[in-house]
């Protein structure tokens, strides 16, 4: 399902520079560069407390950061936030829907906030999807609820859509149909996407590109087929010759401790070994994030 | 125990802090006051009936015997001033924003917030799991109000030097233990009414109606119920300081008879009344006189036990169904 | 905008469906009182010379239409401190202030709360227009019903003070009329800054509960005393003014036309301290003894000896609470003016804003309660864009 290849135009429809955030004495953006390109659709993949959000929350101009900065088509959303979050579609963590309102009143609020708004374009996803427009928000079941907030932003016919972790709360086949609307949606108007989201079956369908966060770094950022391509899942004691070790944890059966390398570039030797799936790779980095098994560079 | 009820706190802790120091900062207000006026130092021999005479300016406080028209003066200027002005109605209104600022969140922000089903499905039964929130809440507001209340009492004795504010009935619902008795009562009511609505704002509102209400009608419902039949006549022209006046009967002979709803009039200097049957006056009578029925301060705790009791048994429906109530809502 | 209107509303129904019964209820209930009262037609005479109760057989001869006379006003007094009379009376005074709380409160504060103003401020960029699409919600809502209340209050008013004219006289003239209007704008104004800075609704209703009853009691005295001060003029034919309405004990003091500032005192024209004025009557005053009498004659009189406050005399902000002392002495002896020319007798004047400035100061107050309103505006609309969304 995933779009090919990781489009890349040299254009960045989200470009993060030296980006730092700290609450307090928690570092939660280090020096964070990442470039998202146009019309791709890319995981944010991390532990929990890796940045995900803070990351997502900085573009929306929800948090300040301390150091860098981030674009968003080009423009500062600290510096120009009206604009940038015109080019903005967001989707929130926890569905969030007022509960006294109908379906229909959160179209109405979306297009009285937002100039452009294009309620009929919302209106045909929910009515492909059989939710009921006259029915009150919380009323809904958290698939509906996630499928209203997706419809809100894409209704924005925005540029970028960001949403974070919308998926965590569904169910498989909500998740497909989640997925497949944004998808159609991305297709359609040619917009990037960006989804935080934990699911690796979901990030294999949904994505292009994968970016994983740990401990507030950038720990890769590259398209997909790419990164199953330079790693190579092996038992930890027999590491492929001038690989790099990411993380180790438990393999399938749980009997066997298994670590994830990263190849160095013209390793033959370990080119030769079976390339790691994408669910590998992004264990792996979990695993490094969490700070068990081998340390990261 | 202890630590639901610091947990409790620690979830409100807006509403504890702000409760406390508006509590504490109100006694010290009234006591600040009470010091200002006991500081005009008005000597004891020129109190009238307990109180100190009010100057109304020189022209109409000159029956004020010399000695005391300064101190009057100075008394006057201090009783009418902003201070204590403030902390004299801080009373009415202190105790029911104590009870409702604590009272509303307690249930209602569960639900509102959506923590109520993690609390009551590991509290298992939820009345307990309420008890102990309004355990936490009266451990709080009980001994604040009593605070404030018995400083609201101090700032009454030094409003009428002579008079012992705990044996008279001088604005005695809006002082000393009453504070308490209405802080409690608007926690409940607004617990009560937190278990109905699931939602804070809604409870805020219409709690902050039925409380206007109830102190509006309060005493007026204690007079012609529960008070009316402890009242005693008052003989005309005797008055003593601090008397509850129950209710006044328009007639009075004083051969111990009473007319009410009779209409007299004095023509020629000679009274004449429109008498029901049986109602002519005897030879000794001296003519109609306004009559008043009154509790004398020395019945001051026997009355505040009395309306503590009605004011504490309806807290205690209201806590009560409460209880019973959260045992049946959903928790959302 | 109409449709972000609508949709705030229909956001918050409870609380604009309750500030709407209220009010609506509320204008409903004071025209029915001063229906009430009026409809008892008592001559304005009657109420003058009423002694509040029946004489004793050693008072003045009264005659049988003058008994009647007593009747009519005793009705009127009995209405006018009837239960739900002081009720009405009671959330007049409360309404705007509350009013403009409850729905101030969780304009903002609730969306941060629920965690729906990401949301809402994604969708509309500027965070600034969808705040002052909220905040003419809430003055669309509470603008014409204050309004409402407030002209029901005058009416109310008038019917109380029988020969007062409500537009040119200051009793209570801050809890009736246009002033709601603005006491309830400035206590939404108030609530949403709160809300807006605190970003949760409880703490934002409970500090808008204790500063604004703080302002409210402080506001009578601070504008007279520091702002009034200044404009005051003498009162001129002062014993016409008094007749001209009924004196009556209510919220907010004597219902005077014009608004009491402050004296000043002269002998033979030259203005003198109260000192002076007291060593005056000392040296010149004639006591003789004089019997005791009860002093107040009014059943409904709540400044009767002994009797227990009720809310709606003595908790008007700023209203003192005051022991009775109209006996005279224990000793029986009163004092008496001294017999000589009364032009050389101390005069005390008056300082007043007279009741014609009624319009002038109401616009005034109205204007300063305004410019606080956007003031706490201003920082809402601020904070608002700083802030996070959570």
């Amino acid at each position: 399902m995933a779009l090919g290849g990781g489009a890349s135009t040299g254009t960045a429809a989200l470009a993060a520079h030296g980006l730092s955030k700290r609450f307090k004495k928690k570092i939660a953006l280090d020096k964070v560069d990442l470039s998202i390109p146009v019309g791709s659709v890319t995981a944010l993949v991390g532990p929990n407390g890796a940045g995900k959000t803070t990351l997502i929350r900085v573009c929306m101009a929800f948090e300040r950061p301390n150091a860098g900065g981030v674009e968003v088509d080009g423009v500062d959303p600290w510096k120009h936030r009206s604009e940038a979050l015109r080019r903005v579609g967001y989707v929130p963590q926890t569905p969030a829907v007022y509960r006294g309102l109908s379906v229909e009143d959160h179209l109405s609020m979306a297009r009285s906030l937002h100039s452009g708004f294009d309620s009929d374009y919302a209106r045909r996803r929910l009515d492909q999807l059989g939710i009921p427009l006259d029915q009150r928000a919380d009323t809904l079941s958290g698939g509906q609820a996630a499928q209203l907030g997706l419809a809100m932003a894409l209704g924005t016919r925005a540029k970028v859509l960001l949403l974070d972790e919308p998926l965590a709360n569904l169910d498989p086949l909500a998740r497909r149909e989640f997925i497949q609307v944004l998808l159609d949606a991305v297709k359609s108007d040619g917009s990037t996407a960006l989804l935080s989201s934990h699911i690796v079956t979901d990030v294999e369908d949904a994505c292009d590109r994968l970016a994983i966060l740990g401990a507030g770094k950038v720990r890769l950022d590259c398209p997909l087929e790419e990164a199953r391509q330079t790693h190579r899942l092996t038992e930890a004691d027999s590491p492929p010759p001038g690989a790099t070790a990411i993380g180790s944890f438990l393999g399938k059966g749980g009997k066997n401790i298994m670590t994830l390398w990263r190849l160095a570039p013209g390793d033959a030797a370990g080119e030769a070994l079976e390339t790691a799936s994408l669910e590998d790779v992004v264990l792996g980095y979990l695993a490094a994030g969490r700070g068990t098994g081998l340390q990261l560079n | 125990m202890l630590d639901r009820v610091r947990l409790t706190y620690k979830q409100q802790r807006f509403e504890t802090v702000a409760v406390a120091v508006v509590c504490l900062g109100a006694a010290a207000w009234a006591l600040l006051a009470s010091w200002h006026l006991n500081s005009v130092g008005v000597p004891a021999s020129c109190l009238v009936d307990g109180g100190v005479p009010y100057w109304n300016g020189p022209a109409n406080s000159s029956w004020i015997p010399v000695a005391c028209q300064l101190p009057s003066q100075r008394f006057t200027d201090a009783l009418t001033s902003l201070d204590v002005g403030l902390a004299s109605s801080l009373g009415d209104v202190l105790p029911f924003f104590v009870g409702i600022a604590m009272g509303a969140p307690l249930v209602a922000r569960e639900l509102e917030q959506g923590t109520a089903p993690l609390s009551w499905a590991l509290a298992g039964a939820r009345w307990k799991w309420l008890a102990g929130r309004i355990l936490a809440a009266l451990l709080l507001i009980v001994p604040l109000l009593l605070i404030a209340g018995l400083a609201a009492d101090v700032l009454r004795g030094a409003q009428e030097p002579g008079i012992d504010p705990h044996a008279s009935f001088d604005y005695f619902t809006s002082r000393g233990v009453f504070f308490v008795l209405w802080g409690v009562a608007a926690l409940m009511g607004t617990v009560a009414l937190g278990t109905l609505f699931g939602r804070t704002m809604p409870v805020v509102i219409v709690a902050l109606i039925v409380c206007l209400f109830a102190r509006a009608t309060w005493e007026r419902l204690m007079d012609g119920n529960l008070l009316h039949g402890m009242a005693v006549l008052e003989m005309p022209g005797v008055q003593s300081p601090g008397e509850l006046l129950v209710y006044q009967s328009d007639v009075l002979y004083l051969d111990g008879k009473v007319y009410t709803g009779t209409d007299c009039w004095v023509s020629n200097g000679v009274p004449g009344c429109q008498y029901g049957p049986g109602d002519q006056p005897g030879p000794s009578s001296i003519g109609p006189q306004l009559a008043w029925y009154v509790i004398t301060g020395d019945h001051y705790w026997r009355v505040v036990a009395l309306e503590s009791a009605v004011m504490l048994a309806g807290s205690a429906a209201l806590g009560a169904f409460a209880l019973f109530w959260v045992g049946r809502r959903r928790p959302y | 905008m109409l449709s972000r209107i609508r949709l705030t509303l229909k956001q918050h129904r409870f609380e604009t469906i309750a500030v709407t019964i209220v009010c609506v209820g509320l204008t409903v209930a004071a025209l029915i009182e001063a229906y009430r009262l009026n409809s008892l037609n008592v001559p304005l005479s009657c109420l003058q010379s009423y002694q509040g109760g029946y004489m004793g057989p050693s008072q003045a001869p009264v005659t049988a239409a003058q008994a009647h006379c007593n009747e009519l006003a005793k009705s009127f007094n009995d209405m006018r401190g009837s239960l739900d009379m002081n009720l009405v009376q009671l959330l007049l005074l409360f309404a705007p202030i509350l009013a403009g709380i409850v729905v101030g409160a969780p304009l903002v504060a609730r969306e941060i709360e629920q965690g729906t103003a990401p949301l809402s401020w994604a969708l509309s960029g500027s965070r600034r227009r969808w705040l002052l699409g909220k905040v003419l919600a809430g003055v669309f809502l509470l603008a014409p019903l204050m309004l409402a209340v407030g002209l029901a209050a005058n009416v109310l008013e008038g019917a109380l003070n029988p020969g007062l004219n409500p537009y040119a006289s200051f009793s209570n003239y801050l809890g009736r009329g246009v002033p709601d209007v603005f006491w309830a704008l400035a206590a939404f104004a108030g609530t949403f800054a709160l809300g807006t800075v605190l970003g949760r609704t409880m703490p934002a209703v409970v500090l808008a509960l204790v500063v604004c009853f703080f302002v409210r009691a402080t506001w009578d005295a601070g504008m007279t005393h520091f702002v009034l001060r200044q404009f005051a003029v003498q009162q001129v034919q002062q014993d016409q003014q008094q007749q001209q309405g009924y004196m009556v004990y209510g919220p907010g003091g004597p219902g005077n036309a014009d608004m009491y500032v402050y004296y000043k005192s002269f002998i033979d024209g030259k203005e003198v301290t109260d000192a002076e004025v007291n060593a005056w009557y000392n040296q010149n005053m004639v006591c003789v003894p004089m019997p005791t009498q009860s002093a107040s004659t009014s059943p409904a009189d709540s400044s009767s000896p002994g009797a227990s406050s009720s809310p709606g005399a003595s908790s008007s902000p700023g209203a003192p609470a005051t022991p009775d002392n109209s006996k005279m002495g224990d000793n029986g002896v009163a004092c008496q003016g001294p017999n000589i020319d009364p032009s050389h007798m101390p005069q005390q004047v008056q300082y007043v804003i007279p009741g014609s400035w009624y319009w002038q100061t109401i616009a005034f107050e109205s204007g300063l309660l305004l410019l606080g309103s956007l003031f706490c505006g201003a920082i809402a609309f601020v904070w608002v864009d700083r802030r996070r969304p959570y």
